[in-house]
């Protein structure tokens, strides 16, 4: 063939297979189910029964689980799931950032993978085209977002009974907290250091986070609400100016302790670390979406405000 | 044995592919016994629900995406380095890497909705990214009806640069996209199942076909783009159809597997150097060599630490590095570039 026909032949048939679709999702046969609920991601979930195997792919979602009693239904667990501790004699199915294993989670035989927000929507495709139900359980934005969460996965694997009480007590607990604070006017700005790897600029969280949320409950003012996005730098400059009067160390498992960051420069010139209000606190209480949030609520009141609650 | 060996490149190659192949689909992290596999296979027996669903859903796909992208990168690296007429050229040297990555980092950066397209819209995008760059690099390296090889090269990295820094930007401002950006980027195969085999495979056919009829005319390159024009051969148009046959192999390749290195670059030199450098037998060979040691690196991350898996990337550079500089040392010819 001549070089010259080989080569238009070759971007004509190129061209038209540029044409080719991408393979539509399979349609799902309807079929007579009793839970049916919408995921985070507006797709119609339905299971015929409760469901007795679960997979939970986040820590939050491992949490949620077993705090409304559902603990013997889980199956499999991803590898960051650590609390309770029954939780870490369940089987490993791998890790959210570094590979989910999708042939142990096919062998588990689940009828149910419990997703969240940190789960790429390309596996939850994934899981279904391996014929798997898949429901993917978006981050609430506030504390009536959890508690609607820990009712959809009561629902989900047959717990409505232990999902109310915990609700009710959690709102409790919430609400007991908010009756200390009534009438405290002083609210000390509070920054919740994320990581300080380039102790000029650390990262913290923005306004509108969690973090955020849980400190203004608490009675507090978050240092990092002038910055915008979920995670962001804030310069030592700025926190300067702002002068903390609390510093809440959220890498403290990471080895950052109290004696380290006053050796940072222009550290040491910051109240919070001359008054010696620099505390360590587990970041896996506000980081995963779960009933620890309000844990985490209690330990941030009785650090802010000693005097109001203990 | 070893001269029956050597004479015989197809024939080793090829029971090479074959071997990591049927390796690749008995591994895993579930214990399935190999002769249940193989007859499975041979449509002896039929296995129970879920062993075949691992089989025909998990396995059988995921092996076939990662040989055609091994074939995809290691044939366009080939077909770079005769192309470049430089031995440090692989399948991203003209910013099909960086482009790629932008495209995917764009995509993941901005979380779009989960449509059906949304499934697939960060392939699409690393596809349409590594095009793009391409294109882009081309069109500033051409000169009136001529593409300088080396102004193509300058454009390439200077492009692969820009790219690059758009997507740190794009990732350090994602919000908590950041993970989920640098775990594509070092090269885990981001989907599964049998649409990204069905999505890549006419593209990566299509490049393929191209490049393997190309190795004759890639010979007579070798001699210079003067001399090969004086001797008959469309220059300009060659140098089009092999970036545009080798870009999209690897831009395929990129875009359903993430970023694997070094099997573009390594694997076409150590078969030069047991082989020679006669394109028409290099660039097969190459398929051949790309798709088994592929195979052969993604075997090993996925066993090492198992239940997780390694990002083949990481392999490919652990492993191929030690073993080329073994080949160096061997080889008592002189090198064939």
């Amino acid at each position: 063939m001549k070089f010259n026909t080989l080569f238009r032949t070759i971007l004509l048939i190129t061209s038209l297979l540029a044409a080719c679709g991408a393979p539509t999702a399979e349609p799902t046969a309807a079929s007579d189910t009793s839970i049916s609920l919408t995921d985070g991601l507006n797709r119609t979930v339905s299971l015929a029964t409760p469901a007795e195997h679960v997979i939970s792919l986040a820590p939050s979602n491992t949490e949620i689980l077993f705090a409304i009693d559902a603990g013997e239904q889980v199956v499999g667990r991803d590898a960051a799931s650590d609390y309770p501790a029954e939780a870490l004699s369940i089987t490993d199915i791998g890790d959210t950032y570094a590979g989910l294993n999708s042939e142990i989670i096919v062998s588990l035989q689940p009828d149910l993978v419990l997703a969240a927000e940190i789960t790429p929507v390309e596996y939850v495709a994934e899981l279904e085209q391996l014929g798997l139900t898949v429901f993917w359980l978006a981050n609430p934005t506030d504390l009536d977002g959890l508690y609607t969460n820990l009712n959809i996965v009561a629902q989900l694997t047959g717990r409505e009974v232990e999902a109310i009480a915990l609700i009710e007590s959690l709102q409790g607990r919430a609400a007991t907290v908010e009756a200390a604070l009534a009438g405290v006017t002083e609210k000390p700005t509070v920054f919740y250091e994320l990581d300080a790897t380039d102790s000029s600029a650390p990262w913290t969280a923005g306004g509108g986070t969690f973090i955020d949320l849980l400190i203004t409950k608490a009675g507090g003012q978050n240092a990092g609400a002038v910055l915008d996005g979920d995670y962001a730098q804030i310069s030592i400059e700025e926190l300067l100016v702002q002068n903390p009067d609390v510093i809440l160390l959220g890498d403290a498992a990471y080895g950052v302790t109290v004696e380290s960051i006053a050796a940072r420069a222009g550290w040491d010139q910051l109240a919070a670390v001359q008054t010696g209000q620099v505390f360590p606190f587990d970041d896996n209480l506000v980081s995963r979406p779960g009933p620890r949030l309000i844990d985490a609520l209690e330990q941030l009141v009785r650090l802010l405000h000693p005097d109001q609650f203990n | 044995m070893r001269t029956f060996l050597v004479k015989r490149p197809f024939f080793l190659n090829a029971c090479l592919v074959a071997l990591t192949l049927l390796l690749s689909v008995a591994f895993g992290s579930v214990f399935i016994p190999p002769k249940d596999l193989l007859s499975a296979l041979l449509g002896q027996i039929s296995l129970d629900q879920t062993n075949a669903t691992i089989l025909y859903e998990i396995r059988l796909p995921h092996t076939l995406l990662i040989a055609l992208t091994g074939a995809a990168l290691a044939t366009s690296g080939a077909a770079y380095q005769g192309l470049f007429r430089n031995p440090l050229a692989d399948p991203y040297l003209i910013g099909v890497a960086s482009g790629a990555g932008l495209g995917a980092v764009l995509v993941m950066a901005r979380n779009w909705p989960a449509t059906p397209l949304g499934y697939y819209a960060v392939p699409a995008a690393a596809f349409l990214g590594a095009l793009i760059t391409v294109a882009a690099v081309y069109s500033i390296a051409r000169l009136g009806k001529t593409v300088p090889v080396t102004t193509l090269i300058l454009a390439g990295v200077a492009l692969s640069s820009f790219a690059t820094a758009l997507s740190s930007f794009f990732m350090l401002y994602s919000e908590n996209e950041l993970r989920r950006a640098l775990a594509w980027l070092l090269g885990g195969a981001a989907l599964s199942g049998w649409p990204p085999v069905i999505a890549m495979l006419p593209y990566v056919a299509v490049g393929l076909s191209v490049l393997l009829l190309s190795g004759h005319q890639l010979n007579v390159l070798q001699l210079g783009e003067e001399p090969a024009q004086q001797l008959g051969l469309p220059v300009e148009r060659v140098k089009v159809l092999l970036i545009v046959a080798a870009s999209l192999c690897a831009a395929a390749a990129v875009a359903f597997s993430g970023m694997i290195g070094f099997i573009g670059l390594i694997i076409p030199h150590a078969l030069r150097l047991i082989w020679g450098a006669d394109h028409r037998r290099l660039l097969p060979l190459s398929l051949l060599g790309g798709a088994s040691a592929l195979l052969l690196a993604d075997l090993l991350a996925r066993m090492l630490f198992a239940p997780e898996v390694l990002p083949v990337g990481i392999l490919t550079a652990l492993a191929g590095v030690p073993f080329f500089l073994w080949l160096l040392r061997r080889a008592k010819a002189q090198m064939y570039w």
